[in-house]
């Protein structure tokens, strides 16, 4: 066992000191050159509209405004990473929006006030965990039809897109369900939907030490099976890397200062004097990009460190092979679908407490966006490849496309052009990579 | 010649009718697809004209489909209707059917939606009025400054349709100067949270320096006031919408929305009543009161027609549509301030 | 040589058809610890799916299975595995995405007290594991994709000898093998042997049979054709079972055998 762990790290240290300094620098850190890539052509897209939109693009008003349209679509694509991987697609997302934001809203709006009141602090709970609920049993039901009874996950989900969708309807009889709860209008961001600069900070710092703690466990571990242990700079790089863009990122989410009106209404209704100078509170992190993250890290947690997450890629590579052994591969699909479902109830909480309304239309083609994002961010429709931040990055990139193209005053029919244009675009350059990297 | 031959026939059998039996006239009305909730209440405003006036009310549902509709048409005929009122599920698809009911001498209405014949009658509302009324209500507010346009569907016509009444008021404005349009976007699948998206972005565009938004439909209007409400300038800057949404009349007594254009189905449903009866005892189509020559649709044919103008309904008029019972004053004044509005105390 | 000893494996009367054809019809074979059993016959003679009954990847249509002499109820691979049958399939049944750790450790994973997966520990594991059957084995970081025939072939082959295995299946073992590596696993069939494992072994190389085997099971046609100790007929007379399913003196007929 000795023998095979030094030849291992002689193999690596051979890799860390030859070739040029990138080459030796990737090498070391273990970071993954396709990520780098999609951070390269995002940081490209995000300066090329900074460009053309006389420099709107990389303000912390357009940043943290991208952050919060991009988090509904982004929840959503962590669980199609799942849903592609395992050689299945799901096109009723976008429906299963509609329908559990349609219940929700009415939920909220007519049926708990008669009961609890108007206002109730739990209104917002029982709404979002009945969402869930729905979105999950919805999702766990289109599963079983697809894993028990064979039905192509296509044709169950091609279902499903156009059940959900009139079911939405049948709701309200398509009213437009308004307003929602003042708690749960939270769940969408805003100026008070949002944590503020002091909560950002602290979040900031328990992001550091999560990596720093990360790392230092890793080594822990290596040096307890004697493996090799990255070099010492590599792994300060790493941290102090992360470090720096959750450093960044909350500083750009503090630089956004309540708009004027919002500061406003809020000094007069707690009897503060505004300065006349104005007065400058920090947004912070808003509350829907908050949820994202967490969904990000607790998605990814899933697919990496769990049985469950290990049988999704196993099935995806080879379906027989992981049936032969000995995984309960349809259970594993049918929680595949739940919590697809699940992620889609939570995103129509979001959608809803955003828009302040449960709209019939809530939802409609948000399947194909979803879809998208996992595979510009390099979920393969073979199956078994996809990584959970790649598709929560492509839907920043989508979201990006689609927000500057207003800026610049691009009309709808030509954003769709374009994004439909950069999607296979992107696909072509993933495939190309992976043919080289074989 | 045959058709004029056949349209006299027609009137002759009716005049012969008409006034003898007023008691025994029979109208029927083809539906499209009756399973949507709004036309109970055309066929209530309907069936009330015609009770009033003595006449037989039949009807048929087609379930949304075309085929259905010609032998609904058919039905309607042998069962001895003098007058038809139909909502064509396909404009083109049930023009065999149309001709044959005239070819019988039997009057046929197209209830809103056209059905372009030159001797059927047209009713419906004034569609370019509602871009009209839209920014007109805005226009009084504000004369001179930044106006955002929010448009449907890239590839509804009803959208450039709005659009180009909007044009008839503010036009003049643009070219003077005084109004700047700063953001203009169309809005896939008339979804609220894509217009909300377009208006965020254009208020970051000009740093919240807008002063009047002019959406098409009231659900959009939702996602331009929930944009507004982000940055503290809901009920500040003026926003339209149509459809006459209970949450968009919900926001006209909070302020947050300024007018919503509402089309009452009661009063198509009772003009057209009005029309079918008068038709049906004989009257011509150019004889028909308030009618009027239309011939903008696709073909250019000219029809009898009248359209109903849309109702602008605002702070100072929302007893109009409680008095009509469209919706209840509790959810019209739902969270509105005591003395802030005159119909919610 | 009539074994009076239990059988560790007793498959009776099995019979499985597909859509109407018969793949297996009335088979019935046997194994006793440490020895191996050289399942041979044409393509489509009915050996592998004979085989995937026992690893329960096919349901059976009528017959019954007996471990250690208790009648077993083997519904799917994991009944098998619980009866410590491991396979190792001809198409290798190998996840090519994940790396050899992630394959060998299948269904089976380590993890740690908070139920998360030890991938160090299970990494360790295999290394260990690997040093063992293929000396030369370094790709531990590799999705098996990137891996070659042979290196793939040991992957497959660790997954089935590691967990303790009382009862192996291969099915043609060493087909994507060099001379050297069928050696290799000549010899650890040897030494899985001297364990007390039972093995059945299915191949096209009637050597290789006639060198690991101690009896040799016929099939022809869905059926058995008979049941020969190794040592006690020539390699003629066998390939006389597989074309013709002629048997020769001494062996025990089956069902499949040619009647004169």
């Amino acid at each position: 066992m000795a023998d095979q762990n030094t030849v291992a790290a002689v193999q690596r240290s051979q890799v860390a000191t030859s070739g040029n300094p990138l080459q030796r620098l990737l090498a070391a850190t273990e970071l993954d050159t396709r990520l780098i890539g999609m951070l390269a052509a995002l940081v490209l897209v995000w300066v090329g509209f900074h460009l053309l939109s006389g420099g709107l693009f990389l303000t912390p008003r357009n940043l943290w405004n991208l952050s919060v349209q991009s988090s509904e679509v982004a929840i959503m694509a962590t669980g199609m990473v799942l849903v592609i991987v395992t050689r299945n697609i799901d096109l009723s997302v976008g429906s299963i929006v509609g329908f559990v934001g349609m219940v929700m809203g009415v939920l909220q709006a007519e049926i708990l006030p008669l009961s609890l009141g108007f206002g109730h602090p739990m209104i917002w709970v029982i709404a979002l965990a009945s969402g869930i609920a729905l979105g999950a049993a919805i999702g766990a039901f289109q599963g079983a039809l697809i894993a028990f009874l064979e039905i192509p996950a296509f044709i169950v989900t091609l279902g499903g897109f156009l059940v959900w969708r009139g079911s939405a309807w049948w709701v309200a009889s398509g009213r437009t369900i308004a307003p929602m709860d003042q708690t749960y209008q939270l769940m969408g961001g805003g100026a008070l939907g949002s944590i503020g600069a002091t909560w950002s900070w602290i979040l900031c710092a328990l992001i550091c030490i999560g990596i720093a703690f990360a790392i230092l466990s890793g080594r822990r571990q290596r040096r307890r099976f004697n493996f090799p242990l990255r070099p010492v700079w590599a792994e300060v790089l790493l941290t102090g890397l992360g470090c720096a863009i959750a450093i960044a990122a909350v500083w750009v989410a503090n630089s956004y200062p309540w708009p004027k009106g919002v500061a406003q209404d809020w000094a007069e209704a707690h009897n503060m004097v505004v300065p006349p100078e104005g007065l400058f509170i920090s947004t912070g992190v808003a509350i829907p990009v908050l949820i994202a993250m967490g969904v990000g890290v607790l998605v990814t947690f899933l697919a990496n460190r769990t049985r469950f997450g290990r049988y999704v890629y196993a099935i995806g590579g080879n379906p027989e092979a992981a049936e032969l052994a000995g995984i309960r591969t349809r259970w594993v699909m049918v929680r595949v679908f739940m919590l697809m479902g699940a992620l889609a109830g939570l995103s129509a909480a979001i959608g809803t407490a955003r828009l302040n309304a449960a709209t019939n239309a809530l939802g409609t083609q948000q399947e194909l966006y979803v879809i998208a994002a996992a595979v510009i961010g390099g979920t393969s429709f073979a199956g078994g490849i996809g990584t959970i931040v790649g598709a929560m990055i492509g839907a920043v990139v989508m979201q990006s496309l689609q927000s500057g193209m207003v800026l610049i005053g691009i009309e709808s029919p030509m954003q769709s052009i374009v994004v439909g244009s950069v999607l296979v675009f992107a696909v072509w350059v993933d495939t190309l990579y992976r043919r080289r990297a074989k | 010649m045959k058709k004029f031959a056949a349209v006299l026939l027609g009137a002759t059998a009716f005049m012969s009718v008409g006034a003898a039996y007023a008691a025994d006239l029979v109208v029927g009305v083809s539906w499209n697809n009756f399973q949507e909730e709004r036309w109970k209440t055309d066929e209530a405003a309907i069936k009330s004209v015609l009770d009033a006036a003595g006449v037989k009310y039949i009807s048929t549902d087609a379930q949304s489909s075309a085929t259905k509709q010609l032998t609904d048409i058919e039905n309607l005929i042998s069962q001895g209707a003098n007058a038809l009122i139909a909502l064509a599920q396909d404009t083109d698809a049930i023009q065999p059917a149309v001709q044959k009911a005239l070819d019988e001498g039997i009057p046929v209405i197209g209830y809103d939606r056209l059905i372009e014949n030159p001797n059927a009658f047209y009713i419906t509302f004034d569609n370019k009025g509602v871009g009209k009324l839209q920014a007109e209500a805005v226009y009084k507010l504000v004369p001179k400054g930044n106006y955002v346009v929010i448009k449907g569907n890239s590839a509804d016509p009803n959208a450039d349709f709005l659009r180009s009444g909007m044009e008839e008021v503010i036009g003049a404005a643009v070219t003077s100067g005084d109004i700047k349009i700063v953001g203009e976007s169309y809005t896939d699948n008339w979804d609220p949270a894509n217009a909300q998206k377009s208006m965020e972005q254009f208020l970051t565009k000009n740093n919240n320096d807008v002063q009047a938004v002019v959406s098409e439909n009231d659900g959009m209007a939702g996602g331009v006031v929930a944009a507004l409400t982000a940055q503290g300038l809901a009920g500040k800057v003026p926003v339209s919408g149509q459809d006459g949404d209970h949450a968009a009349l919900n926001r006209v007594a909070l302020g947050t929305q300024t007018v919503s254009v509402w089309k009452d189905a009661r009063e198509l449903g009772k003009a057209a009543a009005e029309v079918a009866v008068q038709l049906a005892k004989g009257t011509k189509l150019d004889a028909v009161a308030n009618s009027v020559v239309f011939d903008g649709g696709p073909k250019k044919v000219p029809m009898h027609s009248i359209f109903l103008a849309p109702i602008p309904i605002n702070k100072d008029n929302l007893n109009v549509v409680i008095d009509a019972g469209w919706i209840t004053k509790d959810e019209v004044c739902n969270g509105v301030k005591a003395g802030t509005v005159a119909v919610c105390g | 040589m009539l074994d009076t000893r239990t059988p560790l494996v007793e498959m009776k009367d099995i019979s499985v058809s597909f859509g109407g054809l018969h793949a297996v019809q009335d088979a019935s074979i046997d194994l006793y610890p440490g020895e191996v059993v050289g399942l041979v016959g044409h393509n489509g003679a009915g050996k592998s799916t004979l085989i995937k009954i026992l690893s329960g990847a096919y349901k059976r249509d009528a017959g019954a299975i007996f471990i250690n002499g208790e009648e077993a109820s083997i519904a799917n691979p994991r009944d098998a595995k619980l009866h410590g049958i491991e396979t190792i399939y001809q198409t290798l049944a190998l996840a090519d995405n994940v790396d050899a750790a992630a394959n060998l450790f299948l269904g089976r994973e380590r993890v740690t007290s908070i139920h998360t997966l030890d991938e160090l520990a299970m990494e360790a594991e295999a290394r260990k594991v690997m040093g063992r059957l293929n000396p030369n084995f370094r790709r531990f970081k590799e999705p098996v994709r990137a891996l070659s025939g042979g290196q793939r072939q040991s992957v497959a082959i660790a997954r089935a000898v590691h967990f303790n295995a009382r009862i192996l299946i291969m099915d043609e073992p060493t087909a994507a093998l060099g001379p050297q590596e069928t050696k290799q696993v000549g010899e650890l069939i040897k030494q899985l042997k001297a364990d007390g494992i039972g093995i059945f072994l299915i191949s096209h190389d009637l050597h290789d049979v006639f060198d690991l085997s101690d009896r040799i099971v016929v099939m022809k046609n869905a059926q058995v054709v008979g049941t020969v100790n190794t040592k006690d007929v020539t390699k003629d007379e066998v390939l006389g079972m597989i074309i013709l399913g002629k048997v020769p003196p001494g062996a025990i007929a089956g069902p499949g055998a040619m009647t004169d």
